[in-house]
């Protein structure tokens, strides 16, 4: 944030040296050969095939999520749009409709709801935090009355071939690869940056701030929607309960993957790497039959290991600067 | 508070809005408007009120706490499980009081030490509290209490609830902590803006340990008037408590940017909020479309000049466009 210009040069001459992702990649790497060591059988293909689903979903959320947060904003309603897209936009499931009228109507439901998240952001002209608060509550609330809490099930077969095998994480690499490119690659996404590191800069030198951060938030929209029909495809149901909660688990990977929350600086790569991260751990955990209760004690001490670190170097520069 | 300010004028609508449901419901429903109901009402909003009262003091000090209704579960969890390890029940309920504290000044030390987040330090150890309290209850829940304890939260007082009153008592102490000491002001003072705050020679620090301390301490106290109400330590307690607290908080008028907001707003918001429930309850319509109500009452509340300005349209759209950029 308040970094000198020569070093702000030096960490563009260094990729390497400050390649923000590399304690975490370090961090993975040991988990993997800790878990392979001390759990027969973590090194299974089955294994890693499970534990890439499990991934996938929060993985996905976790990219709208660090967009948003790139632009100092916040998302909280993912959860809810992921719910409100399946139940709603899934209930002609049980009629037989079929996966190329259901798929286009959740997509096009999670797209809605995302622009009317950046529509109220950019025109009320009130934190993201609170607005996606409101209709994080809104959307739930809908998706209660109109589904009375019912769940959708059977499914038929050709809504799980989304969440079988490989395919959730292909899903998810292919939508990383496209973030990556379109943050580091496009003016769209070099601007998300510009609008984090400061909004009133940005707008002075001409970035539509507005539209970004609706197409931020719409983009957003859409992929909860998008991890939605995965999360479809791996349980066989349709839940109207169903993301209560994974707001937190996506904000939580993104944290861990080294984004700022006060936006700005920060990386798809991390986001993807916290997901895995995250996931991969709690899949050891639960090998090494650890209660799942104590699943949040390793989130929330991962979460302030990841931001501590950040703040060290932070205020190690700010030290170098005196 | 001057009648005219924007603090006077955000209550004044809350008291409308109450007002409002109050009237509305006692029409629709018979049994509304009975000493009985509106008893029950008043002793379940205890303690979120109580937490509503220890959000609003870190917010206005331009802080965040998500941890409010775990620290809340995990005072009510030291108390029962100190009293069936033996020890006098006046000890546990103090030892619940310290570890209220202690998860407080956690947090401070992560937001002050290593100047972190707020929102995130608070994310984080609310995810470790609440799977401390998996762990030890794993599942279960602890109605081991002194029966002395219990009945209290059948006590009336005036015709009041024994847990209401409390809540009225720590919203009277917070309401004049704030507006009469010399700490209290410096709260605001912080919220409004840390920088000058501090060129003022505020320790901005010290202020920053005090917040997250006295907010640890009032969340233990709503965890033991809840054990008192519900009659056990569930797991589950305060699950969902940010959200609805941040909700009523925010509704009452005090802005999440820090620098100000009142008690009274808040809890006006933590009662709108609850004759809600009570009322769909009633009605026999579904619980969920308070959710929706709330939700829309937040983004109006906050929202309402942007609203408007969006309402009449294209004419001021340049003004809020500059006004957004410079907030």
């Amino acid at each position: 944030m308040n970094m000198p210009l020569e070093q702000k040069i030096q960490e563009k001459r260094s990729p390497l040296r400050n390649f923000r992702e590399l304690p975490i990649f370090l961090f993975i790497v040991g988990m993997l050969i800790v878990f392979s060591i001390v759990i027969p059988g973590f090194l299974s293909a089955r294994n890693f095939v499970n534990i890439s689903r499990q991934i996938a979903v929060v993985g996905i959320l976790s990219m709208g999520m660090t967009l948003a947060i790139l632009t100092a904003g916040i998302d909280l309603s993912v959860g809810s749009i992921l719910s409100f897209a399946i139940s709603i936009g899934g209930m002609g499931i049980p009629d037989g409709r079929t996966i190329w009228v259901v798929y286009p109507l959740v997509l096009g439901l999670g797209l809605i709801l995302g622009l009317v998240n950046g529509f109220l952001i950019t025109r009320v002209a009130v934190p993201a935090i609170i607005i996606t608060l409101g209709t994080m509550n809104i959307y739930r609330g809908i998706t209660m009355i109109v589904t009375q809490g019912r769940y959708i099930t059977p499914i038929p077969s050709q809504f799980l071939y989304i969440g079988r095998g490989l395919t959730p994480f292909l899903f998810l690499l292919g939508t990383v690869i496209l973030f990556i490119y379109i943050t580091l690659f496009t003016r769209f996404g070099r601007n998300i940056y510009a609008i984090g590191g400061s909004e009133q800069s940005a707008v002075y030198s001409g970035v539509p701030v507005q539209k970004y951060k609706i197409a931020v938030y719409a983009i957003s929209g859409v992929l909860s929607a998008f991890a939605g029909l995965i999360f479809v495809g791996r349980s066989g149901f349709i839940q109207p309960q169903a993301g209560i909660g994974y707001e937190m688990n996506a904000i939580a990977a993104v944290v861990i993957g080294g984004t700022s929350i006060a936006g700005g600086a920060g990386s798809i790569l991390g986001s993807f790497l916290g997901s895995v991260l995250m996931g991969l751990i709690l899949a050891g955990l639960t090998m090494l039959s650890v209660d799942p209760y104590w699943q949040g004690l390793v989130t929330g001490i991962l979460i302030i290991l990841a931001i501590s670190m950040d703040s060290f170097r932070q205020l190690r520069s700010d030290r170098r600067t005196l | 508070m001057k009648p005219g300010s924007e603090q006077f004028r955000s209550i004044l609508i809350l008291i409308l809005v109450n007002v409002g449901i109050i009237l509305v419901l006692s029409f629709l429903s018979p049994t509304f408007l009975t000493y009985e109901n509106l008893l029950s009402v008043l002793k379940r909003m205890s303690e979120l009120g109580m937490l509503a009262i220890a959000e609003t003091i870190v917010f206005i000090s331009g802080g965040f706490d998500l941890s409010i209704g775990t620290i809340m579960a995990i005072s009510g969890l030291i108390a029962g499980q100190m009293y069936i390890l033996g020890l006098p029940f006046f000890l546990c309920i103090l030892l619940a009081l310290l570890g209220g504290m202690a998860a407080g000044l956690m947090n401070a030390l992560f937001i002050v030490k290593l100047r972190l987040q707020p929102f995130i330090v608070t994310l984080a150890t609310m995810s470790i509290l609440r799977s401390i309290v998996y762990g030890v209850l794993r599942g279960k829940t602890l109605s081991h209490f002194p029966e002395s304890y219990l009945a209290s939260g059948d006590l009336t007082i005036l015709g009041l609830p024994f847990l209401f009153i409390v809540l009225v008592i720590f919203a009277l102490l917070a309401t004049l902590f704030l507006q009469r000491t010399y700490v209290g002001r410096q709260i605001y003072a912080v919220g409004g803006n840390e920088r000058s705050a501090y060129l003022s020679g505020i320790s901005v620090n010290r202020i920053k340990y005090t917040v997250y301390i006295l907010s640890g301490f009032i969340c233990a106290c709503a965890g033991l008037l809840f054990s008192i109400r519900i009659r056990a330590v569930i797991p589950d307690a305060g699950l969902n408590s940010p959200l609805e607290v941040v909700t009523a908080v925010v509704i009452g008028g005090t802005a999440i940017t820090g620098g100000k907001g009142t008690i009274a707003g808040s809890l006006l918001g933590v009662l709108a909020l609850f004759l809600l429930t009570n009322g769909f309850s009633l009605l026999n319509l579904n619980p969920f479309w308070q959710l929706v109500v709330l939700g829309l009452l937040l983004i109006y509340v906050v929202g309402r000049e942007g609203i408007s300005k969006a309402l009449v349209g294209k004419r001021l759209k340049k003004k809020t466009h500059q006004s957004a950029a410079i907030k």
